[in-house]
């Protein structure tokens, strides 16, 4: 083999006497794919940092092109020809995407720096990339999630790593996205560029990913070249995970409706109508942009209909605000559960109480113990990993980030519950906490609308998929028997006949 | 601000705004004598009123000042500075008063502007004054330079600029205002003679850095030269401020001797309160004119005091507009007035004249100067609200020319 | 190079050059109709309480108040640019209109060197606050509430007494009375504002203003940058101390005090996020146009004077919420 591209050697890392890392080593070359997975928390995301010069290791060594090298901050790893894309994006919300792409290297005239000539390059930047569809014009904080995410990118690769790390680039790409990005990573392999990357997504791993290493813990457990799901998901979790998915519950054809629409129409959204039982988990699927999200987003309340209407256990609602929606026993757990749902900095108690401040105060002041009460259930009935429920949430990984949330929303005691890409981001061994729970609470009555991008998903966890398509109701599929393939072709079927 | 609503003051806000209303097709009033009320009261309603004052708008906008300016010869604008205390109130409400009184009633159109300290701003209503072609600038300035060159703008405009209270350096400005030296220097005579110039005396000086403390301490000053047996046993500020004197005075009162004598530059009912608390007899005082100060120089409320009382006049404002109306009249010559102190002894107070039961400690008793042959003579209920003297009567006696 | 395999391609038509210029300066486009808005709200009033138009006078006179307004929003905004605050630009105002009453009057030279001079202090100052801010990891707003106490006692030991006098050939230049000369310095402004936007050093606040962390990683100094931006902050405060004595034909050392808060006020009604990087130096200059307008507005008026006060902040609060509404619906529109 050839010398390493980039080698770390047991790099360990603590957070407030919390390790991240204790003894983790790995090792890639030029011109590979070198996919890095482990549940979260694993600390595969610490060590992308320590890579990038984000983070300082506490011990440890990491070796570019054979020398150990002291990183000092993203500048340095630059200059050894590093570049990473960061979970976190780092674009710069109020500027344009063009003054992001070329930050620190804009075109000059007569000394200044020239903004016409930033959008030109920026637009043959993002052109020499295949980048056609975002305007270098718009500001960042203006384009969507993938965007932003392929804007990092084109900056990372722009300036035509000798390492490029990439942290869960494909967390929030949809399928034509992350086929670009493999166009890219495949392109830059040719050109003899080590590729460093983290995913959740199996398919995607075997698809690009010359070796892997498998993380557990904060150590490696060891790296393959050929290795298959079952087996991955034993190393990774250290446990057999048999079946992914539980059994699902009985399908509650003749239990009552929680929720009816009828000819909903709005933004992006026409003619929509189904009605969800009690018990009853119905998935709703197609691709992004289709109109999930507004039709969420008006059962919530969070966007208003133009026509049709929505009821409520048999009584006819008009929600102004998701305030009114909770009112009536709705919650919505979001997919971009930073933005819009935890607040990071404050503790998983907070977070987990936040809903039903209400119920447990008296006369205006909060009732501490039984805040600990309910924070303390919702660690305890989902199985947060947590240190304690007086820990910041931000310290949490992924995927009990997402339990806290959800568990904020047990507690309220809702009737009606929209899940919306709940798994996104999240590693296996918690996504199959959440398959349970969800099976659990249609058991226990719930009634669950579950969005996901995961056709997967939908297929084994849902007694019935409506897959919508430009904003209608394409088909409805009916378990048992739908699988990914008929949800996927449901979706697309018109784009193949046009 | 907050007070609790009283359901019917309300309703009289309701009933002033109509009055103002009908009195604007009917009358000649001016833009000060709409006030009616006390200014605590319309200070109150403020706020609660926010949506009838909003309403009053446009009923405002359509009522320019100068408009019903038929038959009048002088427009005459305040501009004054800062608007937050008492004596700046005062200042205010016996010119609001005036504007409605003879001769100004029948010969001046009057305006009023506050600016708060914020000399820009000042500067900008003043500019607005000029745009406005008024005669007469009077004005109680934010700054004694910083006005400067909008000041050299207005009388350049053949603008006649009086400015009076917190005065201005530029020199083509008419200046109104008491000798702050004398004042000083009187206050410190009368406590020579009082203990047969000997004895311990503290001073309770004003803000520094402004000139008219160190006028006032420069006048004193010169006194306690000429007689050695006095002997300064301390020097602090009180700020121009009641409570900030108290506070000051209890805390350096401990470690005094016996005090012969106080004088003091403002806040002088504070001091006089300190020294009651720590059960310290009130030794001879030479102090400003408020009416808390006066009071005690009455025995109202039990203690009584052997005291001097004189002070910078609110009606300081008056004078400057008198000043302004016989210039501009020819009546006058075009030069500055220094206005004599009038101090009071005990013997000179009377309840209901220069001393007021009724009134709070903080109130100014030397609005007017009292008596006919005074510089000014005005009755109180100008003072407390802005409304017209009942009897009419307003005398202004500018010193000989 | 060979193209790649897939390519993202556009969905539909870009937006226009337009529609991005208008929603990204969005702030800036709300305070020039404010402007306006005022502008022939006053001349209105003007023509029906006066009879005739506003002339050369008010214009001049407006303007000549109006400028260190402007320079102190100015310096203002370079400081909230980088999510800072800063407090002292009245302390600075003082202390430079301080210096300038006593050491201007001299030759033209003695006067143009003791100008650059007055600049290099507000310099100082400014540096005084970055280096605290920056390098100390201090809040801005303590260091600089702190510090606007130290230049406020500094300028009065410098000039106890309010004094001095001023060349009338600089008044000529910073503040004609006669001419409105102080016209030109909107435009000037206006340039110098387009060049420090295409500095490294303007990029470099902005991007520290939207997201330090971010910004550091792509190699831009935060130290560096903080520090400069209160530097700039420092020179157009003491620009504003300048223009003040230069208007008041002598010098005061606490009449600067009043434009901490006014250089907040306008540089916020000119579309400058106090959360820093967003906003325009312009926006601010034009904010501070305001803000004088609406006296202008209020005096023609003739507001009873117990009310002016009150219905200034009406007005003020009435613009901020106006501009907030239309910015939302302008960018909801989208």
């Amino acid at each position: 083999m050839t010398i390493a591209a980039v080698e770390a050697v047991d790099i360990g890392k603590a957070y407030g006497g919390v390790a991240a890392l204790t003894k983790a080593s790995f090792t890639a070359s030029a011109g590979e794919v070198h996919a890095l997975v482990g549940e979260n928390g694993a600390g595969k995301s610490t060590l992308i940092k320590i890579m990038g010069g984000r983070v300082r290791p506490d011990t440890g060594e990491i070796r570019i092109g054979g020398q150990a090298v002291s990183l000092a901050g993203p500048q340095a790893a630059h200059q050894l020809g590093a570049w990473t894309v960061f979970q976190e994006l780092t674009l710069l919300p109020w500027m344009t995407v063009a003054e992001n792409l070329l930050l620190r290297q804009e075109p000059r005239a007569f000394g200044l720096i020239d903004r016409k000539a930033t959008l030109r390059d920026a637009d043959a930047l993002l052109a020499r990339f295949g980048v056609m569809h975002i305007d270098p014009r718009a500001l960042v904080e203006d384009i969507s999630l993938a965007e932003r995410q392929t804007v990092e990118i084109v900056r990372a690769v722009s300036h035509a790593p000798k390492i490029l790390f990439l942290d869960e680039p494909t967390s929030s790409l949809v399928e034509r996205e992350v086929e670009w990005l493999f166009g890219q990573i495949r392109r830059l392999r040719e050109q003899g560029c080590c590729i460093v990357f983290t995913s959740h997504r199996w398919a995607e791993i075997r698809s690009i990913a010359d070796r892997i290493t498998i993380f557990r813990g904060g150590q490696d457990v060891g790296t393959f070249t050929d290795i298959d799901e079952d087996e991955a998901v034993r190393l990774m979790t250290g446990r057999r995970v048999e079946a992914l998915y539980p059994a699902m519950s009985p399908a509650p054809d003749d239990a009552p409706v929680m929720m009816e629409a009828r000819a909903l129409s709005g933004p992006n959204l026409r003619q929509v109508s189904f009605a969800l039982r009690r018990g009853e988990v119905l998935g709703v699927g197609g691709l992004a942009g289709h109109g999930h999200r507004e039709l969420f987003r008006t059962v919530f309340g969070d966007a208003h209909a133009s026509g049709g209407t929505l009821s409520v256990q048999g009584k006819e609602k008009r929600f102004r605000s998701p305030r009114a929606a909770i009112a009536s026993g709705i919650a919505l757990v979001p997919e971009d559960r930073k933005s819009e749902g935890l607040l990071l900095r404050m503790s998983v108690r907070d977070n987990a109480s936040l809903a039903i401040l209400k119920r447990l105060t008296r006369f205006g002041i909060l009732k501490p113990q039984e805040e600990r009460r309910a924070a303390q259930h919702v660690v305890d009935s989902l199985r947060v990993r947590t240190a304690g429920i007086g820990l910041a949430v931000g310290a949490l990984s992924g995927g009990n980030q997402q339990k806290v949330l959800l568990g904020r929303w047990l507690e309220t005691e809702c009737q009606i519950l929209l899940l919306y890409d709940v798994t996104r981001g999240v590693d296996v061994a918690t996504k199959h906490e959440i398959y349970e729970l969800v099976v659990a609470l249609a058991r226990d009555g719930h009634a669950i609308l579950f969005y996901s991008s995961d056709a997967e998903e939908l297929a084994h966890l849902c007694h019935r998929v409506l897959v919508m398509r430009e904003g209608v109701v394409a088909a409805e599929l009916r378990a048992p028997g739908v699988t990914a393939e008929d949800i996927v072709s449901a979706a697309v079927r018109d784009h193949r006949a046009a | 601000m907050l007070c609790l609503t009283d359901p019917k003051s309300a309703d009289v806000h309701k009933k002033r705004l109509k009055a103002k209303t009908i009195r604007e097709n009917t009358s000649e009033e001016t833009t000060g004598g709409n006030l009616t009320m006390t200014i605590q009261a319309t200070r109150r309603h403020l706020l609660q009123t926010a949506g009838l004052g909003l309403a009053a708008m446009p009923l405002m906008v359509a009522r320019p000042s100068f408009a019903q300016s038929a038959g009048k010869t002088y427009k005459i604008a305040l501009s004054n500075s800062y608007i937050g205390n008492k004596w700046r109130l005062e200042m205010e409400n016996v010119f609001k008063a005036a504007l409605q009184m003879d001769p100004f009633k029948t010969e001046v159109v009057g305006s009023i502007y506050n600016s708060g300290n914020d000399v820009s701003k000042q500067s900008q209503q003043i500019s607005n004054m000029i745009a406005e072609r008024v005669d007469a600038i009077v004005m109680d300035a934010a700054s004694p330079t910083a006005l400067n060159g909008i000041i050299h703008q207005a009388t350049s405009r053949g603008i006649l600029v009086v400015s009076f209270d917190s005065g201005v350096t530029a020199p083509s400005a008419i200046k109104v205002n008491i000798s702050q030296y004398d004042l000083g220097k009187g206050w410190a005579e009368w406590i020579v003679k009082q203990i047969n110039g000997k004895g311990n005396v503290i001073m309770v000086t004003g803000v520094a850095g402004t000139e008219v403390d160190l006028d006032r301490n420069k006048g004193a000053d010169s006194v306690w030269a000429q007689n050695p047996g006095i002997k300064v046993v301390n020097r602090f500020t009180g700020m121009w401020d009641s409570s900030t004197a108290e506070r000051n005075t209890a805390a350096v009162l401990p470690s005094l001797p016996k005090i012969d004598a106080i004088w003091c530059q403002g806040g002088t009912d504070g001091v006089l309160k300190a020294f009651i608390s720590a059960n310290r007899p009130l030794p001879p005082t030479a102090g400003e004119a408020e009416n808390g100060f006066r009071k005690m120089m009455l025995g109202i409320g039990g203690h009584t005091v052997t005291g001097y009382s004189a002070g910078s006049p609110p009606y300081l404002s008056l004078m400057a507009l008198e000043l302004a109306r016989r210039i501009l009249n020819g009546s006058y010559p075009k030069k500055n007035i220094d206005v004599p102190n009038v101090f009071l002894s005990n013997a000179d107070l009377k309840l209901g004249v220069n001393v007021f039961a009724d009134q709070p400690d903080s109130f100014f008793d030397d609005f007017t100067a009292g008596g006919p042959t005074s510089p000014v003579d005005i009755c109180a209920q100008a003072a407390i609200d802005g409304s017209a003297c009942t009897d009419q009567k307003l005398i202004i006696n500018l010193p000989a020319a | 190079m060979p193209l790649p395999e897939t390519i993202l391609a556009a969905s539909g038509p870009r937006r226009s050059r337009l529609s991005h210029a208008l929603t990204q300066n969005i702030g800036l486009a709300l305070v020039v109709a404010l402007l306006i808005a005022c502008v022939i709200l006053y001349c209105v009033l003007y023509i029906v309480t006066q009879h005739r138009l506003p002339g050369g006078f008010e214009l001049t006179s407006t303007l000549n108040n109006t400028m260190p307004l402007a320079f102190a929003a100015l310096a203002q905004t370079l400081v909230v640019l980088t999510r800072g605050i800063d407090l002292s630009v009245g302390g600075v105002i003082d202390l430079t209109n301080a210096v300038a009453a006593l050491t201007l009057m001299g030759g033209p030279v003695s006067t143009t060197l003791w100008t650059i001079a007055i600049l290099g202090i507000g310099a100082l100052c400014g540096l005084l606050n970055g280096v605290l801010v920056a390098i100390g990891r201090l809040q801005p707003i303590l260091v600089t509430l702190s510090t606007l106490s130290i230049f406020q006692g500094i300028a009065i030991r410098i000039l106890p007494q309010p004094g001095g006098a001023m060349p009338p050939g600089f008044t000529g230049v910073l503040a004609n009375p006669n001419v409105p000369l102080s016209l030109i310095y909107i435009p000037i402004i206006g340039i110098l504002w387009a060049i420090f936007r295409r500095t490294p050093l303007g990029v470099a606040v902005f991007a520290i203003g939207n997201d330090a962390m971010a910004a550091s990683s792509h190699g831009i100094s935060v130290k560096r940058t903080t520090i400069l931006a209160y530097m700039l902050g420092g020179v157009a405060s003491a620009c504003a101390g300048l223009f003040l004595a230069a208007n008041a034909t002598a010098g005061d050392a606490t009449t600067g005090d009043t434009y901490t808060l006014t250089s907040i006020v306008a540089a916020v009604l000119g579309g400058v996020s106090l959360f820093g990087g967003r906003g325009s130096g312009l926006g601010a200059l034009f904010g501070a146009f305001v803000t004088v307008m609406v006296v202008n507005i209020l005096f023609f008026a003739h507001i009873d004077p117990l009310y002016q006060t009150f219905y200034e902040g009406l007005f003020l609060l009435a613009a901020v919420i106006a501009a907030n509404v239309i910015g939302q619906i302008v960018r909801r529109r989208r």
